[in-house]
């Protein structure tokens, strides 16, 4: 398979701040890659790098094959920052967009109107950006980033600010667009959004690249320090048992999580509970995208910073 | 559906013709750059002669006039010569003026008087003014016969008027009546009034200007005065307009937010290329507008000799060089601000040094090759506007040596400010937050 971005001992800074550091990436064509890290990790950066925004210090980018400015009509972006021109009309606006990326012609109106009616806003073309809603303006935006049919489409929080409804309409075309074999590269600071739907996930702190590999591959490397029991008897009691640290609710109401101690075996603890505790289930948990991402913070940065990462996550 | 990639002029121009059709095919810019100018002429041509125009309805009525019969057939005369204000005010006129056939047209279409003067008694003052008021007649004149006598001029002339005549039909009586006293004054002595006041107008002096190459070019006042402002006034108002355009509406991009989905698609040169061709196309849409109004003007008035295809010629040269220094100015503060009021800080010192030529003109108009004149027409950026000024004001051809020199320096001083301003702008595009200051700007260009 072929290598949609490829970023080799890639640094970027601002005067003292190293936002980028010798990074180097590797996303395969056709695929849906979370770009993940907290709000500061070089995410952006590293983006508007790619997108030849801005320059990198040192390092490769190749993008699509080719250096990132030769590639930039065929990228579709939808930054962070939504921005529309207020007083242009909405049709006039994408299309402005469109012939910027180099895409002409008769059928250019036909096609947006299409378009229009898919993301659900078929009566506003000739409305002007200022009159819509902040949600319509953030569809429009993300209309204007693929109008020009891009081999790969980066999505910088592209449901951030949309309620339930459109997230699920902007959703299921991002699916859809994958699904026709476009190279997605999804950056988000909700990790569990790209939990749900992303195949590759990349993790990035601090201008560092702390993970990258598959979700199944990244939960792997972790080792699971949680036990899920759905006990028989709910009032069961778990916190005697040898090796459980503490006990807290489950995702169900009749399940528990159980964090072991850090010198336990977790399959030596399940065999104990499940000889000692009739249950109906009992499984040693994957760890979210949020745990492994703390794991690793507290792996770099010592526990205190994974506290303040922690707060920033909840608050997600 | 057809793509076109890497085709770099095409989106610059794309961004240019956004930048034209937002800018000056809007209802703002047909009202403020338009409109509102044509109004203001109309106001002018039609209204305020609309206004006007019951002034100009002529003087029709009797006129009592209370003095001694050699006083009155003077009044007599002098009504009867026409409108003797209209007579006063040609003759006050530069001969541009009286000499044009328009002007000549439309000062033959003023109204005429049609007065009928009687004599009257004295003594019968007081019934006289009463039927004034009641409207029987539309005046009584008393001229005392010692104002006629050599030694009266302490004693006063007085006309009595009802309250609604106008000032111009006042000015119609007293000034008869003052030269009507005047002229009997002088016969009264055996004297011929038409005579001495040939005798006593002033000739018209006119300089003719002797060249080097033989040439004699007559004096022109308007020519010397006005023609050489206007065109620098010109050449400021259409480039410093669109510059501001070029100022709000890369502010607007920043602070819209829609600047990275530009830079998405385009390089920040293409983009500040496009911007500053589409503002070019908007500022000589101005210059056009206003500039040929002021050519139909001239040629209206026959003037259009003031004016050589020399002139013109330089004019656009220097046009070009004056918009493109200010346009990269413009721009550059554009990009590294967010707010339009953040812009004031850093539009604070580039003002005082552009109106400069605005203050000095006089100077540079009265000594086009003076010192003062000759240095700031080779000091960027104010030379353009200084050297158009020289061009049109110098009584004597500016040599050529300075014309080329001065359009050289330009030429390199607009090439080193779009790179000094690319650099800038590409930084100060992708900025947020405080607005930079000068010194910052210097370390952005350094950077860049």
């Amino acid at each position: 398979m072929s290598i949609a971005i490829d970023l080799t001992n890639v640094s970027k800074a601002f005067g003292e701040t190293r936002a980028v550091n010798d990074l180097n990436l590797q996303i395969p064509e056709g695929s849906m890659c979370g770009f993940l890290g907290p709000n500061g990790a070089g995410k952006s950066t590293t983006i508007r790098m790619i997108m030849s925004i801005i320059h990198a210090d040192q390092g490769d980018i190749q993008v699509l094959g080719a250096t990132a400015l030769a590639s930039k009509d065929r990228i579709g972006y939808l930054p962070e920052e939504r921005g529309v021109y207020r007083k242009m009309k909405v049709l006039q606006f994408v299309e402005y967009i469109a012939n910027l990326k180099g895409m002409y012609g008769a059928s250019l109106r036909k096609t947006i109107r299409t378009w229009l009616e898919r993301i659900e806003l078929p009566e506003v073309e000739n409305k002007k950006c200022e009159e819509l809603s902040k949600g319509m303006q953030q569809k429009v935006q993300f209309l204007a980033a693929i109008i020009h049919d891009p081999e790969l489409i980066i999505l910088d929080e592209p449901f951030s600010g949309l309620d339930p409804m459109n997230a699920q309409v902007i959703g299921s075309i991002i699916h859809d667009l994958h699904a026709e074999g476009k190279t997605i590269l999804f950056s988000t600071h909700v990790l569990h959004q790209a939990e749900q739907i992303c195949d590759r996930i990349i993790m990035i702190d601090q201008g560092y690249k702390v993970l990258d590999g598959s979700l199944a591959s990244i939960q792997a490397q972790f080792d699971p320090r949680v036990l899920t029991i759905e006990p028989v008897d709910s009032s069961a009691n778990f916190t005697s048992l040898p090796g459980v640290e503490s006990v807290s609710a489950g995702k169900t109401n009749t399940s528990f999580n159980l964090r072991i101690t850090n010198n336990a075996d977790p399959a030596t603890v399940l065999q104990e509970i499940v000889a000692k505790v009739p249950v109906l289930s009992a499984r040693v948990a994957k760890p979210s995208l949020d745990e492994i991402f703390i794991e690793q913070v507290v792996r770099s940065r010592g526990s205190e910073a994974a506290d303040a990462v922690r707060t920033e996550l909840h608050h997600a | 559906m057809q793509y076109e990639r890497n085709y770099t002029m095409r989106k610059a121009l794309t961004v240019a013709w956004r930048e034209f059709k937002h800018t000056a095919m809007t209802k703002a810019f047909l009202f403020g750059a338009i409109v509102m100018p044509l109004l203001m002429m109309g106001l002018f041509i039609v209204v305020v002669p609309l206004l006007t125009e019951s002034n100009n309805t002529p003087l029709v009525g009797t006129v009592v006039v209370l003095a001694e019969d050699d006083v009155l057939e003077e009044i007599t005369i002098q009504i009867e010569r026409g409108n003797t204000t209209l007579t006063e005010v040609l003759e006050k006129l530069p001969d541009a003026i009286t000499n044009d056939p328009i002007a000549s047209a439309l000062l033959a279409t003023a109204p005429k008087s049609d007065i009928t003067i009687i004599a009257g008694n004295p003594s019968e003052l007081d019934s006289i003014k009463a039927q004034v008021r009641e409207g029987i007649y539309k005046g009584v004149i008393v001229v005392p016969d010692s104002t006629v006598t050599q030694n009266g001029n302490e004693d006063k002339i007085e006309i009595f008027i009802p309250s609604s005549f106008s000032p111009n039909h006042t000015d119609i009586l007293t000034s008869a009546t003052s030269r009507a006293v005047v002229d009997a004054r002088l016969k009264r002595l055996s004297h011929n009034p038409a005579a001495i006041r040939d005798l006593i107008r002033r000739p018209r002096a006119t300089a003719t200007r002797l060249s080097n190459d033989g040439a004699e070019i007559q004096d022109n006042e308007i020519a010397r005065r006005i023609i050489p402002m206007a065109f620098m006034m010109l050449l400021w108002i259409a480039t410093f307009t669109s510059g501001q355009y070029l100022l709000t509406t890369t502010i607007e991009e920043k602070s819209n937010k829609v600047m990275e989905v530009l830079l998405s698609a385009v390089s920040p040169m293409q983009l500040l290329g496009g911007k500053i061709l589409g503002q070019a196309g908007v500022s000589a849409v101005i210059l056009l507008m206003y500039g040929s109004a002021v050519m139909a003007g001239l040629l209206a008035f026959a003037l259009g000799d003031l004016v050589p295809v020399l002139h013109l010629v330089l004019f656009a040269i220097y046009f070009v060089i004056a918009y493109f220094m200010i346009a990269t100015i413009m721009a550059a503060v554009g990009s590294a601000v967010n707010e339009l009021r953040d812009a004031q800080s850093l539009m604070g010192p580039i003002m005082l040094v552009m109106v400069i030529p605005m203050i000095i003109w006089p100077v540079l108009s009265e000594h086009p090759n003076g010192m003062l004149a000759t240095i700031t027409s080779f000091t960027p950026p104010l030379l353009p506007f200084v050297m158009i000024l020289r061009v049109t004001a110098s009584t004597e051809p500016i040599a050529i040596w300075q014309i080329v020199l001065s359009i050289g320096v330009g030429i390199v001083s607009v090439v080193a400010m779009i790179w000094m301003c690319a650099r800038i702008f590409r930084i100060g595009v992708l900025m947020q937050g405080k607005p930079p200051s000068i010194l910052q700007l210097a370390k952005w260009i350094r950077q860049g």
